[in-house]
């Protein structure tokens, strides 16, 4: 953003919601890590941290939101600030639905620890998904801050990876139910946290294509990747 | 001549020059004019050289000066000479901010230059691996659109730098964690310094720390409580012969076992922090494998008890000559822990071969192999770690601390441990040797040394 935009009040107004974008994105990176934290250790402490954050992060989604409609009342931008302002908003909202899903991960690890078969659960394959959704966030919130189209790019064909993780897993975990039907309570937890997982792949992409919208101006959601590659192209 | 009266003699020259060719025709005063005229012109022409080559300075600083009259040569001169000393300054300066840039990018801490709106203006080599930074995109880029921790975000906020942050590398994994510690320092008008350094190895040896603290209170703590237990029962209840018998047998135990702790604890400090053994004093095998099979039976009639049947202990080389180089008492101790282990964790009646042997390298080994139940894989790489122990019952094995003190001394001794098991398939400890430690002894060396 920085080398279009220098001097006015304007782009103060600008780098001050992205900043409040960015921030946000820090908060919610940090859930994630610490619901990937408390999921490997088990440690309701660390979950409790995030059900705790929670809030935190809804109320951010709000302020950013009133700093938007303020800008683009009193700035009535056009262009390209504008597709900036739209994408950004969306991408708080994704942002938001992210936490969510650290919450919900934390509030299954609680679940899980409660039942006092923590130590049985397959959570090694679920760790790598989660360590590959987290960086897919963190690389999607790089990209925004250099408006980095290749890097966006690059997060729209790394998803597929998770999905065939979580493909995996969930087949794992049938045979761990037949197994022993004891872990049947616990092993539905861990699938709602993979498919949490799972669905913070999928705001990182939500997030990649709209760089991609506030850059060239195209709407790829719901295009194919070869579609998408010759527009940006 | 100075410039300045050579110049008006240059004008009165062409004045009256103009002057005279003027008089022929009775037009002096015309003639004076354009003799001034003609001095005008070409005094301008010159000056439009001079101003030429300062043009051509500009793209080309070496563009040598036109000839001129006195006046501007002289001017071009102090000119020329003027921009050839800037040109030497700023390479200096120049050389030297490369140094200065030269010794940043060396530091093994990362560093950061921050501008006064919080905006990256350079960044040495470690800050672009601690935290994936591009040296030439990310140049103006706001600080906390890349780093988005929200402590460091904060402390930028409320430009509170008394304290470090420390935050999670983005090349954190919960398998590799890498965790770095900023700071900020400001300096000039409004700008910051940002010095970052990785601190996970630091913090994991804390953590060690205080687990083996944690542990050993722990674990002193367990046996003083059944002891005072007794004691207060003692203290209090009227007991019949056996069973206060029974009480103290059992309190001697708890105390034995207290005291087998601070040993091992204390032999484990002793080699920890002790100089590296003698490779001068040589120990005769022999010597050590005959007071493992004395200690070794022992042991094995205490832990049977007096009517199960005792372990089949089996020594293999016992006539061996060769000698070993370095601590006598640490090997003893390392060994003796092997076999205590064989006979504690194989059940009475089981079978226990210890065996030393010269390998072809002219090395050599040492092996306690015995027929108890085994070790998962899961838990091999940890058993060496302290108070790691399979079974969480305590009352059976010793102090956890055993394998800890053989990994110690085999390091010492350049020695090898290898731990080779199975589930149902019973262990083997083993002790490699390098050449270089081991010698074959004269016969009759070991009367002497026993
Ligand atoms: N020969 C063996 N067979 C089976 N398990 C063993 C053997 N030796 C060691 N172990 C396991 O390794 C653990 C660690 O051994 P060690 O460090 O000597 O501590 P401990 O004081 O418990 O013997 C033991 O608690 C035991 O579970
Ligand atoms: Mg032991």
């Amino acid at each position: 953003m920085t080398e279009k935009h220098l001097s006015s009040q304007f782009d103060s107004d600008l780098n001050g919601v992205s900043s409040q974008l960015m921030e946000m994105g820090g908060l919610v990176e940090t859930q994630i890590q610490r619901a990937i934290a408390a999921l490997a250790n088990f440690s309701t402490a660390l979950a409790e941290e995030v059900v705790e954050t929670e809030e935190k992060v809804d109320a951010m989604e709000v302020a950013i939101d009133r700093a938007l409609t303020s800008v683009v009342a009193r700035r009535q931008p056009a262009a390209r600030d504008l597709r900036l302002l739209l994408a950004i908003s969306k991408i708080t909202t994704n942002l938001e639905r992210t936490g969510d899903e650290a919450h919900k991960i934390a509030w299954r690890v609680k679940s899980i620890v409660a039942s006092g078969e923590a130590r049985k659960m397959p959570i090694g394959d679920l760790r790598v998904a989660s360590d590959l959704a987290a960086g897919l966030i963190h690389r999607a919130l790089d990209a925004f801050a250099r408006l980095d189209v290749a890097a966006a790019m690059s997060i729209l064909k790394e998803d597929d990876l998770i999905d065939c993780e979580f493909k995996g897993f969930t087949r794992k975990l049938v045979t761990y139910m037949m197994e022993d039907p004891r872990t049947i309570s616990s092993s539905l937890d861990l699938l709602f946290i993979a498919k949490a997982v799972e669905r913070i792949g999928d705001h990182a992409k939500n997030v990649a294509e709209f760089i991609i919208y506030i850059v060239n101006g195209t709407d790829v959601r719901h295009s194919s990747l070869t579609r998408i590659e010759s527009l940006v192209r | 001549m100075s410039p300045p009266i050579f110049r008006l003699a240059s004008l009165l020259f062409c004045v009256g020059t103009g002057a005279l060719a003027g008089l022929a025709w009775r037009t002096e005063i015309p003639g004076a004019f354009s003799g001034a005229l003609v001095w005008f012109a070409l005094d301008s022409w010159r000056a439009l050289r001079l101003t030429g080559w300062l043009q051509r300075l500009r793209k080309d600083p070496s563009a040598p000066p036109p000839r001129l009259d006195r006046l501007r040569g002289e001017v071009a001169e102090r000119i020329q000479r003027l921009l050839r000393k800037q040109a030497r300054e700023a390479a200096e300066h120049e050389n030297r901010l490369r140094n200065l840039q030269l010794a940043l990018q060396a530091l093994p801490n990362g560093v950061v230059i921050l501008d006064e709106a919080g905006r990256i203006e350079w960044c040495n080599r470690a800050a672009r691996e601690h935290f994936g930074l591009d040296e030439q995109r990310d140049v103006a880029q706001f600080v906390t659109h890349l780093l988005r921790s929200p402590a460091l975000v904060q402390s930028l906020a409320a430009q509170d730098f008394d304290e470090a942050v420390t935050l999670e590398s983005p090349f954190s994994t919960v398998a590799r964690p890498q965790r770095l510690e900023v700071r900020f320092f400001p300096y000039g008008q409004g700008r910051l310094l940002m010095l970052s350094r990785d601190i996970t190895v630091i913090e994991q040896a804390e953590a060690m720390r205080r687990d083996f603290v944690a542990n050993v209170s722990h674990e002193i703590r367990t046996p003083l409580t059944v002891l005072a237990g007794f004691v207060e029962t003692l203290q209090t209840l009227p007991l019949g012969e056996e069973e206060r018998r029974d009480f103290l047998e059992r309190m001697a135990r708890q105390a034995a076992r207290m005291k087998n702790l601070v040993d091992d604890l204390l032999t484990l400090s002793r080699i920890e922090g002790g100089s590296p053994p003698d490779t001068r004093e040589w120990t005769p095998v022999r010597t050590l494998l005959q007071r493992l099979d004395a200690d070794g039976r022992a042991l094995s009639a205490h832990v049977s008890g007096p009517d199960a049947p005792r372990h089949e202990l089996v020594f293999e080389g016992l006539g061996t000559e060769a000698e070993i180089a370095g601590s006598a008492s640490e090997l003893q101790s390392a060994l003796f822990n092997l076999v205590n282990n064989a006979i504690r964790y194989t059940p009475p009646g089981g079978r226990i071969v210890v065996g030393w042997a010269l390998l072809p390298d002219g090395g050599a080994r040492f092996s306690v192999r015995d027929s108890g139940p085994g070790i998962a894989p899961e838990h091999l790489p940890r058993l060496t770690e302290r108070f790691y122990r399979i079974d969480a019952d305590r009352s059976r094995g010793g102090t956890g601390l055993g394998l800890a003190i053989v990994k110690h001394v085999a390091q010492r001794h350049d020695a090898a441990l290898a731990i080779d098991s199975a589930p149902g398939q019973g262990a083997c400890f083993s002790l490699s040797f390098p050449a270089s430690r081991i010698r074959e002894g004269k016969p009759g060396n070991s009367a002497t040394d026993a």
